[in-house]
Parts: C-alpha cells; sequence; structure tokens
C-alpha cells in the first residue's frame, strides 16, 4: 500500500497543475489556444474593421492606430499592412491609410457578421450583455458568405444591433443611427439613445449595469466639469464625462410612451395587490418579450400577485385566470400602475 | 411584373426598413396580441368567484408557505421513495423467485436434455438470461410504483409548486427550477429523468440538467446502497440501532448527489456552459382530482416499460461479457481475474479493489447488476467453493452474514463500503441512460462530457477519501 502522504501530495500537485491549465478563461491552455486562433486572417479582417470604423467617423487611420486597435506589435503591423495593400484591400498615401472599394466590401462584410452574431446572442442565447462582443469578435471570422445570409434570414433580417449599431444589408447598404454624445447635449432636453459604445468592455459593462439601452429616454439634468447628471430608467445618475461621450442620443421628435415617469414595476408588487399593466420595458427583447404577451401581459391588462415563493424568489402572478410563476428580474421588466 | 418595376420596388422596401426603425417588428406583434386581448375581452364572460373560501389559493398557500413549503416537500418525497421501496420488496423477490429460482434451473435442464455445448448453454443461460431476468426482476417493480406516483404528483399539479418553492436554489446556481423535476424523476431512472428535461426550453439550462441528473440517486443503485449500509455501516451500531442508522447513511448519500447537483450545475455554468439564466415562467396550473386509472395506464406505457425494454436489451452484452470473461482463460487465470489482478492496485489506492472497479466497468449497461456481480468475481477471484454457483454466475445471498462473509474474504474494510457507497452515486451514468443522452442532445461531445465528468469526481473524490482515511488511521 502507498504512503497516504505521499499520494496526497501527488494528486494536489496534480489537481493544481490541471488548475494552472484549464481554469475557466484565464487557464494557459485555453491562453495558448486563443493565440492560436488569431492567424493572419483574423488580424487582417481586425485592421480592415478599424480602418473602416475610422472612415465612418472621418478619423484618420495611422500605423499606430491600427497596431493599437489589432494589439500586435508595430513591425508585424506594417507588415501586415504592407500585404493587405499588395492584394489591393487599401491604399497608403504618406501616413495615412484608406480603404480600396474591395477593402470596403470586405469591412462591411465582417461589420455584418460581427453585428448579426451579437443580435443572434441577444435574442437567443443566455449569455450576458458585456459577452456579445468579444464572443461575437470571435465568431465574425469564422463565417462564409452563405453563413452570414442565412443567419440573417433565420433572424428576420434585423436593421440593428443590440447596441443600435446598424446592420449593413448584404448588398452593403448602411444608414448611419446619426446620434451625437450625451456630453454635448442641452440640459433638460428630452432625449432617446440610438446608440451605446459597447467597447472598452469595462465602459460598457458600466453603461449595462446603469440599465441603459437602445430606444429608452433619458434626460441630461446637469453637466459639470467632471460629471453628468442624468435621469433614466426611473433614476437619477451621475456619470463621468467619458461615459456620457459613449453614449449618443437624438432629441425626442414625438412625444413616445414615457420612460421617464417609471412610476412603479411588477417585482415591487406586494402579496394581494393588483396593477394595471403600461408597457414592457425594450430591455426585454427576443424570445424573452414574446413570452409574456403570450402569457397575456399587455398593457391594460390587470395583474395581481398571488403568492411567493418560500424563497422568496420567483412570485406567482394572477395574468388572465392563469396563475404564472415570473422571477424578480423579469417582472422588474414590466411597468405597472398598482390599483 | 417588368424587372425593373421589381427592382425598384425592393429598393424601396429595403430603404423603408431603415426608416421605420428596429422595433417596428415587435411593435407589430403587440398590436396584434392587443387586438386579440380586445376582442377576447369583449366575447368572453368571466364568471364571477365566490371571494370567501378559495380551495386553490388555501392549499397554495399551504404548500408555498415559509414555515410549510419546504418540510411538505420532504415529506411527500420521503412517502413516495418509502411506498416505492417497501411496495417493491415483495413483487421483486417474487418475480425473482420466479425467473431465477424456478425458470432458470428449468432452463438449464431443457439445454442439457437437447445436449447444447456446455459454452452456448452457460452464454446463453448463466450470461444473457440470467443477466436480463436479473434486470427485470430488480428494476420493474419499483419504477412500476415510483413513476404511476409520480405522475399522479404531476397531475395533481403539485410538482409545478415543488418548481416554484425551489427556483431561486437552481437560479443562484446558474440553472432552471424545472430542473427539479427532472432531478426527482432521475430518482426513478436516469434515462427518464434526462428525457424530462425536455421541459426545459433553454438549450444551455438543459444540457446543465442532462448532465447533473446523474447525481439523482436512481433506482438501481438503491439496492447497492441499502446492503452495503446495512452490511457495514448497520454492523458500527448496537442492533437496535442498526436500521435507523443504516437508513440515515443511505439518506445522507442521496442529499450528497443533490448537493453535488448544485455544485457542478454552478462550475458548468460559469465555465463550459457560460451564461445568465434564462427566464423563469410557469403556470401552475389549478389542482384537479388526478385520473387515476388513465395516469397509471399512461405512466406505464410511456415512461415505465420503454426504459425497462432499454434496459432488457443492455443487459444482453452485459450478461455475455460477464460470462465470457469469467470463463476464457488466459495463462493460469480467467480474462476477469487477469483483469481484477491488473487493477487491484489502483483500486486499493483509491479505497476500492479490483473486482468493484470490474464489476463497474462490466455492469456499465445496469446498475442493478452491480451486487450480483461483484459477489460472483469476489467468490471467483478469491476461490471461495462454497458460495456461487460456478464462474460466470452472477448470484445473490439470502442472508447479510453470506454476504458480509463473501465480502471480508474479498478482503473488504469499512472504507471499501464507504467508499462504494460513494461510487456508487459518483460514477458514469449507466448505458441505457448515456444511449438516451446521446439521443436528446444529438452530441458526442456533451454525451462524453455526462459520461466522464462523474466518473472522473468519483475517482477524485474516493481517492481523497481513502487517503485521508489512512492518514487519520482508520484501517484501509
Amino acid at each position: 500500500m502507498s504512503n497516504p502522504i505521499l499520494a496526497l501530495t501527488y494528486a494536489s500537485l496534480l489537481l493544481a497543475t490541471s488548475f494552472v491549465l484549464f481554469r475557466p478563461d484565464e487557464g494557459l491552455f485555453w491562453q495558448w489556444q486563443r493565440q492560436r486562433q488569431l492567424t493572419h486572417r483574423v488580424l487582417s479582417e481586425d485592421a480592415l474593421k478599424h480602418i473602416y470604423k475610422n472612415e465612418l467617423i472621418n478619423n484618420v487611420t495611422t500605423l499606430d492606430s491600427v497596431t493599437g486597435a489589432i494589439g500586435i506589435s508595430g513591425n508585424q503591423t506594417a507588415i501586415l499592412l504592407n500585404e493587405m495593400a499588395k492584394h489591393g484591400l487599401l491604399q497608403v498615401e504618406g501616413t495615412e491609410f484608406n480603404l480600396t472599394k474591395r477593402g470596403r466590401v470586405s469591412a462591411l462584410h465582417i461589420l455584418r457578421a460581427h453585428r448579426l452574431w451579437e443580435h443572434y446572442l441577444a435574442e437567443q442565447t443566455g449569455f450576458v450583455e458585456s459577452e456579445w462582443h468579444e464572443r461575437a469578435e470571435l465568431h465574425e471570422h469564422n463565417m462564409t458568405l452563405d453563413d452570414i445570409d442565412s443567419l440573417s434570414n433565420s433572424l428576420g433580417n434585423p436593421t440593428h444591433d443590440p447596441h443600435g449599431d446598424p446592420i449593413p444589408t448584404s448588398r452593403g447598404d448602411l444608414v448611419y443611427h446619426g446620434g451625437i454624445p450625451l456630453s454635448s447635449q442641452e440640459i433638460g432636453q428630452r432625449l432617446h439613445i440610438v446608440h451605446l459604445e459597447d467597447e472598452p468592455k469595462t465602459l460598457y459593462s458600466q453603461l449595462v449595469a446603469l440599465g441603459l439601452h437602445p430606444g429608452m429616454e433619458i434626460q441630461v439634468l446637469e453637466i459639470g466639469q467632471h460629471f453628468v447628471r442624468i435621469w433614466a430608467a426611473g433614476d437619477e445618475h451621475v456619470i463621468s464625462p467619458l461615459l456620457a461621450s459613449n453614449i449618443s442620443v437624438v432629441p425626442v421628435s414625438e412625444p413616445d410612451l414615457d420612460d421617464m415617469d417609471e412610476s412603479e414595476r411588477l417585482s415591487n408588487l406586494d402579496i394581494g395587490q393588483s396593477c394595471r399593466v403600461m408597457r414592457i420595458s425594450k430591455q426585454c427583447r427576443g424570445l424573452e418579450r414574446r413570452r409574456l404577451l403570450d402569457l397575456g401581459v399587455l398593457p391594460g391588462t390587470v395583474i395581481k400577485a398571488e403568492m411567493r415563493s418560500p424563497s422568496g424568489d420567483p412570485t406567482a402572478y394572477r395574468i388572465r385566470e392563469a396563475l404564472i410563476g415570473l422571477r424578480k428580474e423579469q417582472a422588474s421588466m414590466i411597468s405597472v400602475v398598482p390599483l | 411584373m417588368s424587372d425593373n418595376k421589381t427592382k425598384s420596388l425592393l429598393e424601396t422596401a429595403e430603404k423603408l426598413r431603415w426608416d421605420v426603425g428596429s422595433t417596428f417588428h415587435e411593435g407589430v406583434v403587440e398590436s396584434i396580441y392587443a387586438d386579440a386581448a380586445h376582442i377576447a375581452d369583449r366575447a368572453v364572460n368571466q364568471k364571477e368567484k365566490s371571494s370567501y373560501f378559495d380551495l386553490d389559493r388555501t392549499i397554495d398557500g399551504l404548500v408555498t408557505s415559509r414555515l410549510f413549503g419546504f418540510p411538505l416537500m420532504v415529506l411527500m418525497l420521503t412517502v413516495v421513495f418509502w411506498l416505492t421501496i417497501s411496495g417493491a420488496n415483495v413483487p421483486s423477490s417474487m418475480l425473482a423467485t420466479l425467473l431465477l429460482d424456478n425458470l432458470y434451473p428449468l432452463l438449464k435442464t431443457a439445454s442439457s436434455t437437447i445436449g447444447l455445448p456446455w459454452w452456448l448453454d452457460g452464454l446463453l443461460i448463466d450470461g444473457i438470461y440470467l443477466a436480463m431476468g436479473w434486470v427485470i426482476s430488480v428494476m420493474l417493480p419499483p419504477m412500476a410504483i415510483f413513476f404511476p406516483l409520480f405522475t399522479l404528483l404531476e397531475d395533481l399539479g403539485y410538482l409545478p409548486r415543488v418548481a416554484f418553492n425551489l427556483d431561486n436554489m437552481f437560479r443562484r446556481s446558474g440553472a432552471h427550477g424545472k430542473q427539479a423535476l427532472s432531478m426527482a424523476m432521475g430518482w426513478g431512472c436516469n434515462a427518464a429523468g434526462v428525457i424530462a428535461t425536455r421541459i426545459i426550453d433553454s438549450p444551455r439550462e438543459r444540457l446543465i440538467a442532462i448532465i447533473t441528473n446523474n447525481f439523482a440517486l436512481c433506482n438501481g443503485r438503491w439496492p447497492t446502497q441499502i446492503l452495503v449500509a446495512t452490511v457495514f455501516i448497520g454492523a458500527l451500531v448496537p442492533a437496535h440501532l442498526a436500521g435507523i442508522i443504516s437508513a440515515l447513511a443511505v439518506v445522507t448519500i442521496a442529499l450528497l448527489g443533490i448537493v453535488l447537483t448544485f455544485a457542478v450545475s454552478w462550475g458548468l455554468s460559469r465555465t463550459v456552459l457560460k451564461g445568465e439564466v434564462s427566464t423563469f415562467s410557469m403556470e401552475l396550473p389549478p389542482y384537479r382530482p388526478p385520473r387515476i386509472l388513465q395516469t397509471i395506464y399512461t405512466s406505464i406505457i410511456d415512461r415505465t416499460l420503454p426504459v425497462l425494454w432499454r434496459a432488457v436489451l443492455w443487459a444482453v452484452p452485459a450478461g455475455a461479457l460477464i460470462w465470457t470473461s469469467s470463463n476464457v482463460v488466459m495463462g493460469d487465470l480467467s480474462i476477469a481475474e487477469n483483469i481484477v489482478e491488473y487493477l487491484n492496485p489502483f483500486g486499493i489506492l483509491i479505497g476500492l479493489n479490483g473486482v468493484i472497479l470490474l464489476a463497474y466497468i462490466l455492469a456499465i449497461p445496469a446498475n442493478e447488476i452491480i451486487i450480483p456481480t461483484i459477489l460472483m468475481l469476489t467468490v471467483l477471484s478469491s476461490r471461495m467453493d462454497s458460495f456461487g454457483a460456478g464462474a460466470g454466475v452472477m448470484f445473490e445471498l439470502d442472508s447479510l452474514e453470506g454476504s458480509l462473509a463473501v465480502f471480508q474474504a474479498g478482503g473488504w474494510t469499512l472504507l471499501t463500503a464507504v467508499n462504494l457507497m460513494l461510487f456508487s452515486l459518483i460514477h458514469n451514468p449507466c448505458s441505457t441512460t448515456i444511449h438516451t443522452i446521446y439521443k436528446e442532445t444529438g452530441s458526442a461531445k456533451w454525451t462524453l462530457i455526462s459520461s466522464l465528468l462523474p466518473v472522473a469526481m468519483g475517482l477524485t473524490i474516493t481517492f481523497f477519501v481513502a487517503q485521508i482515511w489512512r492518514l487519520v488511521g482508520g484501517v484501509g
């Protein structure tokens, strides 16, 4: 029989090694695999996307900006861009890089794949919002034109991704949302969010945490030197000017269903209390929204909170004579007026 | 229509798509629903309900109350198990008497009368027939009781309330409340539990439910647990406490299974099956008096018989393998003994032994034949002539003392017993379940993960238990 102390030591070493190698996300094995996926094709596609986005906002693309965007050394970037120019994807003028017509078409296809993937992740999977972008970055490179078209078809040819960015059509048509950064708005103006910048991830996570989403109505209350105070999602928020510049808005053209004076959410209803539904938040999308509609949660429907699970969540609501259990997160998507 | 006209129409449509915005589609759907609701409200008259006493509300208040909700659930479950285990005893032994004690000798006589060669007689009757007989007599009665009881609770409307009560705990481990139902179904049979995960819509949460279903201790594994607990753990305490202590040991293992279900769900939803918990919207139907006869009929036709049939089919290769491996000799020993010798050092290291490991390999098709296989292999490899009926012939002993004698001859200690109970909970699903997982997921990758993950966990856990046991001075 073996010595138990020795056996324990060996086994612990083995477990520690496999933890270092295969730990979720940060394990060495996964890092190595990700590194391997950064092939030539992926890098050049990322460079195309970067130049295209710069052209949209009339920024000049330089060697340094490409290097920063795709994360390889300056030397490697120079070689990469040279090769791309040779293939007729871009042209060099002094220190500036511009896309050729062919380059622009390729860039649009990648953008289309990326935004369709984000749409798919948002509508049909359970991934959290802050992960959509990274996952789409991985998948956009592995799709043929046919794949992209069939994905678009299966999603019902959506026009916008979940951040409010327009999705190019298969012919390359694209209408920009035309929003202006929140940081340069007048005080008191009622505004619609048309776009939330999803890069960098840390800033985007903060936007998500505030409960902001495209299509929502907000108002600027005060602009200070180091902060912007806004009214959104039924509450006041103080955000940094940097964060505010990542939110694009347009003035509200017609008085819409009002996001401003959200009085009450279904999740705040006490047991035994009844309420009338105002609307379902725009944040609740895709299958989730359709399920609520299927259950008969419509503007005007009367809902009564019947009972709560002994563990505090979910709560059962009486909706059109049926007893339906809903979790807190879902119930908080429904704006109501208590009766 | 001319080509030009079509083209310009398409172009206009394309342009309009951008103008109407991204929420247009949902707006249309919503107004259709609103219209439908409006028409329904106008045309349908609701009966005024009396507000004094509502039976459904009263029952709901009780079964989901903070005070009684969870105790009632445990009570209901205990009653179901008690009815299953105690109710299955009698028909099980009747079936065993019929298939193993009466029919088996008859078949043996018949085969010698028509002069079957010894190897064909052994393979067909000692191997295949016995394995099938065993599976039927151990498996059929508990399933024929458990599934109808379960279906009755479902029909009554109680099970959705269980999911409602437990959803919060499942949500925290990244899974869906309806997994409570597939887990409960898994206590009857993991294959049926895997099928029951169909009620979960989201593919991610359904996979979690499928992979963790194996941690619900199924009917086929209860007999192993009960026998080992009675023989080894019950023997540690005075006789009048033996029953309750060994029952508690089995319940502890089943509870450990629930803990593992939550732990593994949590781990999966943070690694390979990452994602947010999707929505929980579940109807809690009104209570109805169950349709007893119909329920019994459908649950036997839909659940019991298909599962049993698949298990019987899988028993054929298992029986053949068990008989062949113990009768074909390589060198001085049979194949089975060779493998036992080979596996023994590793088995001892993790607090089990070669016989148990081989039994778990041979009995992948059905957990029901673990104990008969272990007994047969122990007798075979320790050359005890006073027990058993020959190489490759599975048997069970009527007396606990007899089982204990065989186990002790095989070198078993208390550690072996504890680790066998652990390993019986945490090992690969039986081949019926693996087959079902493949059919349900359609993916070789997930089937492989659901099969190998529990074995890896089981080997790791038994290994650590064994080392720590030896470190603190336990015999093993």
